[in-house]
């Protein structure tokens, strides 16, 4: 059971991260990292707090670039495009690698709304088309049978759980390709917990996911392939079962048994 | 290995390890005292084997209920999570011994009054000498998890298959040279059959100290002396 190596060779890779460094100023927050994340599959990060898994997510939608002084160098590519080139339209990037942020972030509107605002700055459709495509949205993150006679409530008004996957209909919605998941059980209940990580489930099969998470349990139970960060650097990478089981490095040991590395 | 940031992890893991080497201890003296009292006809030291397995049994439930609670609480991944399941294992395989050390001693307790062949124990006698050391050996791999010792554990187990062969044919020359020795002589074979089934608990805590250590699971073929015939079909005349 030892970790298999980087599984490059066996599936086509959604993105690829080639030698990236990431800088906050003169901080450099990742260094040199290489990964790829296979398609239709879920790909966790995992590492202490500050070890670049969060900002690693940032880079493979370019959320950096709303934030000056912030850079990286290196390649990402996306379907073998680079997405670091500044001539990526960043709109139709973000519509491509959807993100669903830690604390759910509903806008305040109706739950409607919160949906049909994506879809409509980047499709015309007609009203049954976009009535038609919020439904098919909101089931596909199970939450449908719970809103579907409230649609026209604000959003702000549904529990936690339920905002979260409201967010992650918003995802859905515009049909993206990637989606990126920062955290996204942690200001939730145990219950709600299990509704996401059922969803992220039922969504692998259409999208390639990436997953920061701070539960190593969480880890091991939604992903196909785990990745275990330490100050800025990709220390391992393989599959789950393997990296949990008998992780080849020291440094993966001590973090995921809970001791000081 | 470095400690556990929570450190009533660490005592629960020690607690774990502490007590398998107890019962190790245990299920070590029970066998030398079956023996012992095997050869002598100490029927009173026997009986007092019979009394030891208790305490044997008591031990794994407790290592078996603190292994479930060390998962349930911390829930170990890796290292940590081998570590448990190897105690549950292990301690399983010792309970497992001391019942035949028990039934060793019991059947010394049935034939004391017929010790028609004395030397039908001598190779009894070798077989547990090889066993005890095996067990030794075995435990001494997991408290040091050592793998290479483990390893050889596993490897010198045909001797003790060997070994058996052996006084399976001395028994059935005894028999066959008088039929009032049949009954003896069966009880001692009943006594070879366990020294080679510790033998097998001896191998498997053996197996379980090398996943322990290296997280790869166990190989599935052991080494065997004996023709394959002889495991697979039941010929007359072989021990199986």
């Amino acid at each position: 059971m030892m970790a298999t190596p980087v599984p490059t060779a066996d599936l086509p890779n959604k993105i690829t991260v080639r030698n990236l460094d990431f800088f906050y100023g003169d901080h450099r927050a990742l260094k040199d990292v290489t990964i790829g994340l296979p398609t239709n599959r879920v790909t966790a990060f995992i590492g202490p707090s500050g070890c670049g898994k969060s900002t690693l997510l940032r880079v493979l939608n370019r959320m950096y670039d709303l934030y000056p002084k912030q850079r990286a160098e290196g390649e990402v590519l996306l379907d073998g495009e680079n997405i670091l080139d500044p001539r990526v339209d960043l709109n139709l990037l973000r519509a491509r690698v959807g993100m669903v942020f830690q604390k759910p972030t509903p806008f305040p509107m109706s739950i409607y709304d919160n949906i049909a605002f994506g879809i409509r700055l980047y499709e015309k459709l007609s009203k049954s088309a976009l009535n038609q495509r919020v439904e098919d949205a909101l089931r596909g993150a199970a939450l449908w049978d719970e809103v579907k006679d409230k649609l026209h409530m604000s959003g702000l008004g549904l529990s936690g759980g339920q905002q979260q996957r409201l967010c992650i209909a918003r995802s859905v919605a515009i049909q993206p390709e990637v989606i990126l998941f920062d955290e996204p059980c942690s200001a939730l209940d145990p219950i709600s917990t299990a509704k996401v990580e059922e969803l992220i489930d039922e969504l692998s099969e259409r999208y390639t996911i990436a997953i920061v998470t701070h539960n190593m349990q969480q880890a091991v139970r939604v992903s196909d392939y785990t990745a275990f960060m330490y100050l800025g650097e990709l220390v391992e990478f393989g599959e789950t079962d393997a990296v949990f089981a008998n992780p080849r490095e020291k440094r993966t040991q001590d973090y995921i048994t809970g001791r000081f590395g | 290995m470095s400690d556990h940031i929570v450190k009533a992890y660490d005592r629960d893991l020690e607690t774990l390890g502490r007590r398998i080497a107890e019962m190790g201890g245990i299920a070590e003296k029970m066998l030398a005292e079956a023996m012992d009292a095997l050869a002598v006809f100490d029927v009173a030291l026997a009986q007092r084997v019979v009394l030891t397995d208790v305490r044997l049994d008591a031990l794994q439930r407790e290592i078996e209920e603190s292994a479930i609670l060390t998962i349930a609480r911390r829930q170990p991944l890796a290292i940590d999570l081998r570590e448990c399941i190897a105690a549950i294992r292990i301690s399983g395989d010792l309970e497992r011994v001391g019942d035949l050390a028990k039934n060793i001693a019991k059947r010394t307790v049935k034939i004391v009054g017929e010790s028609r062949v004395p030397r039908a124990i001598i190779g009894l006698k070798s077989m547990h000498d090889v066993a005890a050391l095996q067990l030794k050996d075995a435990l001494d791999a997991y408290a040091q998890r050592d793998v290479e010792r483990a390893r050889a554990v596993w490897t010198n187990d045909a001797e003790l298959d060997a070994l058996e062969d052996s006084v399976f044919r001395d028994l059935l020359t005894f028999m066959m040279e008088d039929p009032r020795n049949i009954s003896f002589c069966t009880h001692l074979l009943f006594c070879s059959k366990n020294l080679e089934r510790i033998g097998d608990h001896t191998t498997n805590i053996a197996e379980t100290v090398i996943y322990l250590v290296t997280g790869e699971p166990m190989p599935t073929e052991r080494p065997k002396t004996r023709p394959s015939n002889i495991d697979g079909e039941n010929p007359p005349g072989s021990p199986h």
